[in-house]
C-alpha cells in the first residue's frame, strides 16, 4: 500500500515554511540594500564635512599666520566623536586635529578621496594646490552597528508577527479544506448498503466533479442492486409457478386415481416435486443472500417482518402451532439488514429448529434489544457438529430430513447485512436443545 | 361459495378450479384483471383468490380499487414471491389470507374454509345442530356418532346456509350458489337437495319458509 499524507498538514506545513523563507530572503535584501544606502549617506556626509571643514581649516592656519605648528581643537564640551579628522600638510605633519582624533588610524601620507583601514573609512580632500590636507575618519564598527540595527529593525517585527502567520495558514488552510474533509466524513460515514446521494452544496469547483462521480457511481449501484432484487424476486416467481402447477395438477391426479399402485406412483411424482420446489427455493434464497440485496437503504424496525414471518407459520396448518412466540416491541430490532433478507433468514431458522426437534415440542422464539433466539429442544449438537453447520450442505447427525442449505443460508444473509449468526448446544438456560441466536449489531 | 379465481397459469389455474369445485364450491376463473373486474361487476362473490403478478396489472391494485370501491369480499392472495414484505403489504392493502405457491390444495382448502368462517361469524369449524356435528374444516358430518355421506351439492347447500344461520336464503340465492355443478339446471334442484340434507340429518335441520326461502336456526 501506498504511503498516505494529509493534504492538509502537508499544505500548512509549505505554506508556512515557504512564507517564512521568502521573509527571511525579504529581510536580507532588505537589509542588504538598507546597508548600502546607509554606506552612501555616511559617506556623504564624511564627504560633505570633510569639504566644510577644510575651507575652516584653511582661513583658522591663515588666521595664525601660517604657524603650521600642531594644534588640537579643544571641545565646546566632552563628547565621544564619531568623526575624527586631522589636517596636515603636504608632508604629513599635522597641523589641526580633532579632540579625539588618533594619529595612528590615519595612513602615513595623506591620500585624496575615499579609502578605507582595517577600523575606519577614510576621506581626503586637498586645497591650497595640494599644500594642505584634511582627513575625516569614521569607524567602520559605527557603520556596522547602524546597519545591524537597521536589519534587526526588520527581522524582529516580523519575527513576532511570524507565529500568528502561522496560525493565519493553519486557520485558512484548515477552512479551505473543510467542505472536503465534510465530503470524506460524509462518504466514510455511510456503511455499504447507503447508497443516498453525498451533498455537494459548498464544495469548492475543484471537488464538485469528486461528488458528482460519486454520486454517478451511486445511483449505478443502486440500479443494479434493485435490478438483482427483481431478478431475484421475479426469477422466484417465474420458477415457483410451474412447480406450484405441477403439484397442483398431480394433487388432483391423486385424488380422482383408484388403483393402489397408481396412486403410489402419483405420490411418489408428487414428492419428488416437492422436493424439487424445496430445492429450489433454497438455492434461490442462498444466491440472493450471496448477492448484494441483504442491505437495506436506512436503518428500520425489524420487528414487523419478524412478526410476519411467525404469522406465516401460525397460518398454516402443521407445526406453526408448536412455535411460541411474543411479538417484538416496536423498536427493539433496528437494524440495516433488508426485511426481505431478514424474512428468509428467520424463516430458515424457524424452520431448521421445526425439523430437528422432537415431535410436538415446542420451539421458542425471543426477540430481545438487538439480538432473536430461536430455541428448540433436543439432543445436544457436538461442538465440532456446530462449527460446521453454517456451511452449505452440511447435516447434523439426526435422522430428520432438512436441505442442508437453511442454516447456511441463514448465516450468509447474517454476514452480508452486518449480523452475528451463532449456534450454541445446549442452549441457553437449558440442560439440552440448540439455540440460533442472530445479534443484529 | 361463489369464488372467483384470478390466476394466469393455466396449469396451477385448472387444479385450482377442480378443487374448489370438488370441494363443492362454484367458480369462476379470470386469467387477467380486466376479466376480473367485470366478473366482480356482474356477479356477487363470497370469496376472491387473488395471484399477485398477472399480465395486465399487479394483483394488489386490484384488490385495493376493490376495497376503496367498499367491496368487502374476503380476498386470499396467491403468491410466488418469497418476500416478507409483500405479504405485509397485501395484509394491508385489505387480503383476508395468503397462501406461497407451490402449496397444497388441502391447505387451500383448509383456508377457503377458515376464511368464509371467519365472515360467517363463527371461527368455529365445530357445529352442532339438530343431533349432528358438523366440521366445517374437514367437511365431515356426524349424526349420532355415525358418519354421513353428503353429495358435493348437499354439502355446499348445507354450508350456504350454515354460513348465515338465522338467516333465510332464497331458491335463487341458493341456486346461485350451485350454478355451475349442473349444466341442465331443473327448476326444482333445491327441493329436492334439501329433501335429501332432511333425509339424511333430520326432518327439522333446515326449516322452510314459506313462499320466501329457506333457513337453518340460529344459535
Amino acid at each position: 500500500m501506498t504511503r498516505t499524507y494529509s493534504l492538509r498538514r502537508r499544505l500548512g506545513l509549505s505554506l508556512a515554511i515557504g512564507v517564512t523563507a521568502m521573509w527571511l530572503a525579504g529581510a536580507l535584501v532588505a537589509g542588504l540594500v538598507a546597508r548600502h544606502e546607509l554606506d552612501e549617506a555616511f559617506d556623504s556626509a564624511l564627504q560633505e564635512t570633510a569639504q566644510r571643514l577644510l575651507t575652516l581649516a584653511v582661513l583658522d592656519i591663515l588666521d595664525h599666520e601660517g604657524d603650521l605648528s600642531e594644534r588640537r581643537v579643544a571641545p565646546l564640551n566632552a563628547h565621544e566623536e564619531f568623526l575624527t579628522y586631522l589636517v596636515r600638510d603636504q608632508f604629513g605633519n599635522v597641523i589641526l586635529r580633532s579632540h579625539d582624533a588618533d594619529r595612528s588610524v590615519f595612513p602615513a601620507q595623506p591620500k585624496i578621496g575615499f579609502s578605507d583601514t582595517a577600523t575606519h573609512r577614510i576621506y581626503g580632500e586637498a586645497a591650497v594646490n595640494n599644500t594642505i590636507f584634511i582627513e575625516m575618519a569614521e569607524p567602520l564598527a559605527h557603520r556596522k552597528e547602524a546597519a545591524f540595527e537597521a536589519t534587526l529593525s526588520l527581522i524582529v517585527p516580523l519575527a513576532l508577527i511570524l507565529p500568528f502567520s502561522f496560525i493565519g495558514v493553519w486557520w485558512l488552510v484548515r477552512r479551505s479544506m473543510l467542505p472536503v474533509l465534510d465530503l470524506g466524513t460524509q462518504i466514510e460515514a455511510r456503511d455499504a448498503g447507503d447508497l443516498s446521494p453525498v451533498s455537494p452544496d459548498g464544495l469548492p469547483d475543484e471537488v464538485h466533479p469528486i461528488a458528482a462521480s460519486v454520486n454517478q457511481l451511486m445511483a449505478r449501484l443502486h440500479k443494479s442492486l434493485q435490478a438483482e432484487r427483481n431478478f431475484a424476486a421475479n426469477s422466484a416467481h417465474e420458477l415457483r409457478t410451474p412447480i406450484a402447477g405441477a403439484i397442483a395438477q398431480t394433487q388432483r391426479l391423486l385424488a380422482s386415481v383408484e388403483d393402489d399402485e397408481v396412486r403410489a406412483r402419483v405420490q411418489t411424482i408428487e414428492d419428488t416435486l416437492q422436493r424439487l420446489a424445496h430445492i429450489s427455493a433454497k438455492l434461490m434464497q442462498l444466491a440472493r443472500a450471496e448477492g448484494g440485496a441483504v442491505l437495506a437503504e436506512a436503518e428500520h424496525d425489524l420487528g414487523p417482518f419478524l412478526d410476519a414471518v411467525v404469522d406465516e407459520f401460525h397460518r398454516t396448518s402443521g407445526d406453526g402451532a408448536r412455535i411460541e412466540y411474543a411479538p417484538a416491541n416496536a423498536g427493539l430490532l433496528i437494524s440495516r439488514m433488508d426485511g426481505d433478507a431478514f424474512g428468509i433468514l428467520m424463516r430458515n431458522l424457524i424452520e431448521n429448529a421445526l425439523i430437528h426437534s422432537p415431535e410436538g415440542a415446542v420451539v421458542k422464539i425471543t426477540a430481545t434489544p438487538h439480538c432473536v433466539r430461536v430455541v428448540n429442544p433436543g439432543g445436544i449438537v457436538e461442538g465440532g457438529v456446530l462449527a460446521t453447520l453454517l456451511k452449505p450442505f452440511a447435516r447434523g447427525t439426526g435422522n430428520a430430513e432438512g436441505s442442508g442449505l437453511g442454516l447456511a443460508i441463514a448465516h450468509a444473509i447474517a454476514e452480508a447485512g452486518g449480523a452475528t449468526l451463532s449456534l450454541h448446544s445446549p442452549a441457553e438456560g437449558r440442560a439440552d436443545g440448540f439455540e440460533a441466536r442472530l445479534d443484529l449489531k | 361459495m361463489r369464488i372467483l379465481l384470478i390466476e394466469d397459469d393455466r396449469t396451477l389455474g385448472g387444479a385450482i378450479a377442480d378443487q374448489i369445485a370438488a370441494d363443492g364450491h362454484a367458480v369462476d376463473w379470470a386469467m387477467l384483471l380486466e376479466d376480473a373486474a367485470l366478473s366482480v361487476k356482474t356477479a356477487a362473490y363470497d370469496l376472491v383468490l387473488l395471484d399477485l403478478m398477472l399480465p395486465d396489472g399487479r394483483g394488489l391494485d386490484f384488490l385495493r380499487t376493490r376495497r376503496s370501491a367498499g367491496d368487502t369480499t374476503p380476498v386470499i392472495i396467491l403468491t410466488a414471491r418469497d418476500q416478507v414484505s409483500e405479504r405485509i403489504e397485501g395484509l394491508n392493502a385489505g387480503a383476508d389470507d395468503y397462501l406461497v405457491k407451490p402449496f397444497d390444495l388441502s391447505e387451500l382448502t383448509a383456508r377457503i374454509a377458515a376464511v368464509a368462517r371467519r365472515y360467517a361469524g363463527n371461527p368455529n369449524p365445530l357445529i352442532n345442530l339438530d343431533g349432528n356435528e358438523i366440521d366445517l374444516a374437514a367437511h365431515t358430518v356426524r349424526r349420532d356418532g355415525k358418519k354421513v355421506d353428503l353429495t358435493a351439492r348437499e354439502w355446499r347447500l348445507l354450508e350456504a346456509l350454515l354460513q348465515r344461520p338465522g338467516a333465510i336464503l332464497s331458491k335463487a340465492q341458493l341456486e346461485e350458489h350451485l350454478y355451475n355443478f349442473d349444466a341442465e339446471f331443473e327448476s326444482n334442484t333445491i327441493e329436492v337437495h334439501v329433501s335429501r340434507l332432511r333425509k339424511k340429518l333430520g326432518r327439522n335441520i333446515i326449516e322452510t319458509v314459506r313462499g320466501v326461502g329457506y333457513r337453518v336456526r340460529g344459535k
